[in-house]
């Protein structure tokens, strides 16, 4: 090693970090460099796109089983029974949002577009059974009875209709629940 | 030598004298117990200093770290996180202190001891201001660079009582690091040595009062002393195990090198023990090169007892500190070399410039009669 | 005078040192069995399949639309260079041609997305060489890149972006305005990585010379991409087998040349990324300005089955190739499916070149693979 190299080493060492503290100088001092986002108090404004926690809007559902056949990883399950006017009514509609991993598969092919990504990200609990949701708030017994109600008036309905000797006008399926 | 000295240092027998006469019972009590006391009142305010500085500065590392880094730091507890040291301090007393099952009890659980006593060892020795000093050895500087090579014994135990190769490697680097980074660093503060004449840390301290304020520090006294200054902050930089030269610890490489086997408090020592020691090394640098208590333009020791003590404390602080930041300031910005490198770089670089410093120094002090160049160029303008 | 000591009285014993699965630089759960001498390493030997988790035999059970997902799963931090490639291969075997503006913006998310995985792979390399600052300076500019996906597909990590037959979602307005936003931020940047850290000393002095691999042996060893490039052999996918709408694009291949020490060490590996992120930029300003209007989605049946047939589709990921080998019987699902990937040829060579290094290179040579564990064990 000749003397010239050994200075250069040292020299060169000594330059090349010297440039690197320049920077770090840079960002150092200038407070305006901070990138952080304090997350509780403020927050990310989501993109229109943002695939959050999915939301089924169950009055609009159409109980066609898309979603089911369409999750990678089978998280959506759903039960249904026949309706007064030969429709399915949803008895109960769950999402497991532990397995859910957020792929927008459902929500792509999902028909009347009930189901939906929500901008939500929050939803940590201390079990893996609260993160199975049910977007039925009803229970079976009531789904029951709204849809012997509709059974009944439709059955009056079409009694009325043959009365009258019209067509029978269906009204509307109220067996969906109300929204959440 | 330069008689720049002149200025009559006060004579401190006259507070002990003072504090005799308020409480006349001292002169009954047999001298060993008061002598105890005293030992044990300066310990104590040595522990709770160094304890305040290691916790002020672990949060200072982290703030800085969040800025040169486009974060933020610590900002939960208190302030601007500015308690987040107590946080820590409650959270590391309190942890668990896990101890492997297979290690040797005795050594695992002295090796963070000897690490911490080592490091603060050191802090005897500090001529932190005017008449602010534990002990003025006259063997000063000697005796720092023998009490922090506990510090290798206590790594090197720490490693190998933990029983485990990662530990191991640390501990086998460390001590190697250690022992070798001693010589640059004992050789770089010499030339200091030579141009006060003494040993003593205060007296090397006084040596660089004058008139010329800042020039007339040793950093100025001539080239070769500049230079010396830096070699020594890059050896001390090593010594201190802190980055570019952290190899016992090396998180990336050995997980954390000795410390990998501990928890709680005993982590807490090896912890505070390496900021002592970044303490120490700078504070000498700042009594070795960098005037130590010396208020520029001003003699603290025509102050009072009062005002001089405590504007000298500011200004040794305020310097040390400043070399503490830029140690920080390194860290955040330097990859970390390798243990050949690192061996490399001691004995092919730092070790022979020092041989080159000291000679050098030593020949300017013969040739020029003791004179550093400020005191030259004063010479000529009368 | 001394007797002097006989050399097997100085013999020393090797000991066996386990690296990971958990250490803090295997990136990830990568494990190594390390014989060393001291520190001195006379073998390391990876051991894989940690991570594995069987995407494989997921791919032939779900219908291939559904797979879609776990492709992202692959290389998670270059989830649409995993998705395009499926895609692309997808359709090759169905022999779909997807529209034209489809094209362009997969590889303006791939180029996107090559920059935000390199930008990672410099971060976490220099945060193993100990200099943990470029490592939050590089995910401060992938947060760009990642706010641009989320505004173009709704997620930051698991894009799911591509479909058979083109993409999800066409992008949403401003989208290319926010991108050379990103560009012009990003370029000048680079230099200053390069200032930073790339020549520093210490670094240079850390990489050079460590791990030299000849094109030779690079090529004999499957090694693909960046990996291959370092060795100074100018080999890409997208110029060697050009697909989409790469031959219309100008951008040079990026190779190693020596720059300090040896060609095909580590220096020559990590310079080919930082190399490489430039060309991407320059890639993604030639989307910007040449992306034509259009749709993109093409018309494929929602119960898509593609013909009897094998096909096999190699794209040019920021780990070298990924490559998708598909079997189809005509049904819904595959007969196979096989994934080639890059991290995973790369740990072939692992064992070769890592005799005689220090334990401070096996980390050095483990960020210049710049490997994945979800992708290598798959």
């Amino acid at each position: 090693m000749g003397l010239r190299e050994y200075i250069s080493d040292i020299s060169e060492a000594v330059v090349t970090i010297a440039k690197g503290m320049r920077i770090t100088w840079k960002y150092g001092v200038d407070p305006k460099e901070e990138t952080t986002i304090f997350y509780p108090e403020e927050r990310m404004v989501m993109p229109e796109r943002t695939r959050g926690f999915l939301f089924n809007d169950v009055a609009r559902c159409i109980v066609c089983n898309m979603c089911v056949k369409q999750c990678p990883i089978d998280c959506i399950t759903l039960e249904s029974i026949k309706g007064a006017d030969k429709k399915n009514v949803l008895t109960s509609y769950k999402i497991d949002m532990g397995r859910c991993m957020h792929c927008g598969l459902c929500v792509e092919i999902c028909p009347p577009k009930s189901l939906v990504h929500t901008d939500g990200y929050e939803g940590s609990s201390h079990t893996r059974e609260e993160l199975i949701v049910e977007f039925v708030e009803d229970d079976l017994a009531t789904i029951k009875a709204r849809i012997a109600a509709h059974a009944a008036e439709l059955a009056k309905a079409a009694k009325a209709a043959e009365a009258a000797g019209k067509a029978p006008a269906a009204p509307a399926n109220p067996a969906g629940g109300e929204k959440k | 030598m330069e008689p720049v000295a002149a200025t009559v240092y006060p004579n401190y027998d006259s507070v002990g004298r003072a504090i005799l006469e308020a409480f006349p019972i001292i002169d009954f009590l047999p001298v060993w117990l008061v002598a105890l006391v005293i030992m044990v009142v300066v310990a104590a305010c040595a522990i709770v200093f160094i304890l305040v500085f290691e916790g002020v500065g672990s949060l200072v590392l982290r703030k800085l770290a969040g800025d040169i880094q486009s974060r933020v730091g610590p900002n939960r507890v208190g302030p601007y996180g500015c308690i987040q040291f107590l946080a820590d301090g409650v959270k590391l007393i309190l942890k668990e202190d896990l101890k492997p099952a297979a290690c040797d009890r005795v050594l695992f659980r002295l090796a963070p001891y000897l690490a911490f006593v080592g490091s603060c060892a050191g802090l005897v020795v500090i001529p932190f201001a005017v008449g602010m000093i534990a002990a003025d050895l006259d063997i000063g500087i000697y005796y720092v660079m023998a009490v922090s090579s506990l510090v290798s014994i206590g790594i090197l135990l720490g490693g190998w009582a933990s029983n485990n190769k990662w530990s191991l490697v640390g501990a086998m680097r460390g001590a190697a690091q250690i022992v070798s980074f001693e010589i640059p660093v004992a050789m770089s503060i010499i030339p200091v040595i030579l141009v006060a004449g003494s040993l003593s840390t205060q007296e090397i301290v006084r040596s660089q009062g004058g008139l010329f304020g800042i020039f007339n520090w040793n950093l100025f006294h001539n080239p070769f002393l500049f230079f010396s200054f830096f070699v020594y902050l890059t050896a001390a930089q090593a010594e201190t195990c802190q980055t570019p030269f952290d190899l016992p610890e090396c998180e990336s490489e050995l997980v954390q090198g000795f410390m990998t086997e501990y928890s709680g408090i005993r982590f807490g020592y090896f912890f505070l023990g390496e900021f002592g020691e970044l303490f120490v090394v700078c504070a000498l640098a700042t009594a070795g090169y960098l005037g130590g208590w010396h208020i520029p333009f001003l003699d603290a020791g025509n102050l009072g007892w009062f005002w001089g003590n405590l504007l000298s404390l500011g200004v040794f602080l305020t310097k040390t500190f400043t070399l503490v930041l830029v140690s920080m300031w390194l860290r955040w910005t330097l990859p970390r070399t390798r243990v050949d490198q690192l061996m490399r770089m001691c004995w092919k670089y730092l070790v022979p410039l020092t041989f080159f410093n000291l000679l050098g120094v030593s020949l300017w002090l013969l040739i020029f009669d003791g004179k550093g160049i400020p005191a030259m160029i004063a010479a000529l303008f009368g | 005078m001394t007797e002097p000591i006989s050399k097997e009285a100085l013999r020393t014993d090797e000991w066996t040192i386990n690296m990971g699965p958990h250490h803090p630089s295997t990136h990830g759960v990568l494990r190594l069995e390390l014989t060393t001498d001291g520190e001195i390493v006379s073998k390391a030997r990876p051991s894989l399949g940690y991570l594995h988790r069987g995407l494989e035999k997921i791919g032939e059970r779900v219908a291939w639309a559904q797979f879609m997902p776990f492709t992202d799963r692959l290389d998670y931090l270059a989830g649409m260079n995993c998705n395009c490639a499926y895609a692309w291969a997808v359709e090759k075997l169905a022999g779909i041609e997807i529209p034209e503006r489809a094209e362009w913006i997969r590889v303006l998310v791939c180029e996107l997305n090559r920059i935000s995985s390199h930008l990672v792979a410099w971060g976490s390399f220099c945060a193993d060489m100990g200099a943990f600052t470029p490592l939050l300076y590089g995910i401060r500019e992938r947060e760009w890149v990642n706010d641009l996906f989320e505004m173009v597909c709704g997620q930051r990590l698991t894009y799911n972006y591509a479909r058979i037959g083109g993409v999800s979602h066409d992008l949403p307005p401003g989208f290319l305005e926010k991108t050379k936003e990103f560009c012009d931020y990003f370029e000048p940047l680079i230099d200053e990585y390069n200032r930073l850290i790339t020549y520093n000393k210490i670094l240079v002095h850390r990489l050079k010379n460590i791990g030299v691999i000849s094109a030779r042996d690079a090529i004999e060893w499957g090694l693909s991409g960046p990996n291959l490039r370092g060795s100074g052999f100018a080999y890409d996918i997208r110029r060697a087998e050009p697909y989409s709408v790469y031959p219309k694009l100008d951008f040079n291949v990026v190779v190693g040349h020596a720059d300090r020490g040896t060609l095909g060490d580590c220096f020559d590996r990590y310079l080919v990324r930082i190399d490489e992120m430039r060309e991407s930029v320059k890639i993604v300003r030639q989307v910007i300005d040449r992306i034509p209007d259009g749709p993109v989605m093409a018309k494929v049946p929602r119960v898509f089955k593609p013909p009897a047939g094998e096909c096999y589709f190699r794209a040019e990921s920021p780990r070298g190739e990924t490559g998708f080998y598909l079997i189809s019987d005509g049904g819904t699902n595959a007969y196979r499916l096989k994934i080639r990937t890059g991290s995973y040829m790369a740990m072939n060579i692992f064992e070769k070149i890592s005799k005689g290094v220090m334990i401070s290179d096996i980390v050095a040579l483990i960020g210049s693979f710049d490997i994945i564990l979800p992708e290598t064990d798959r």
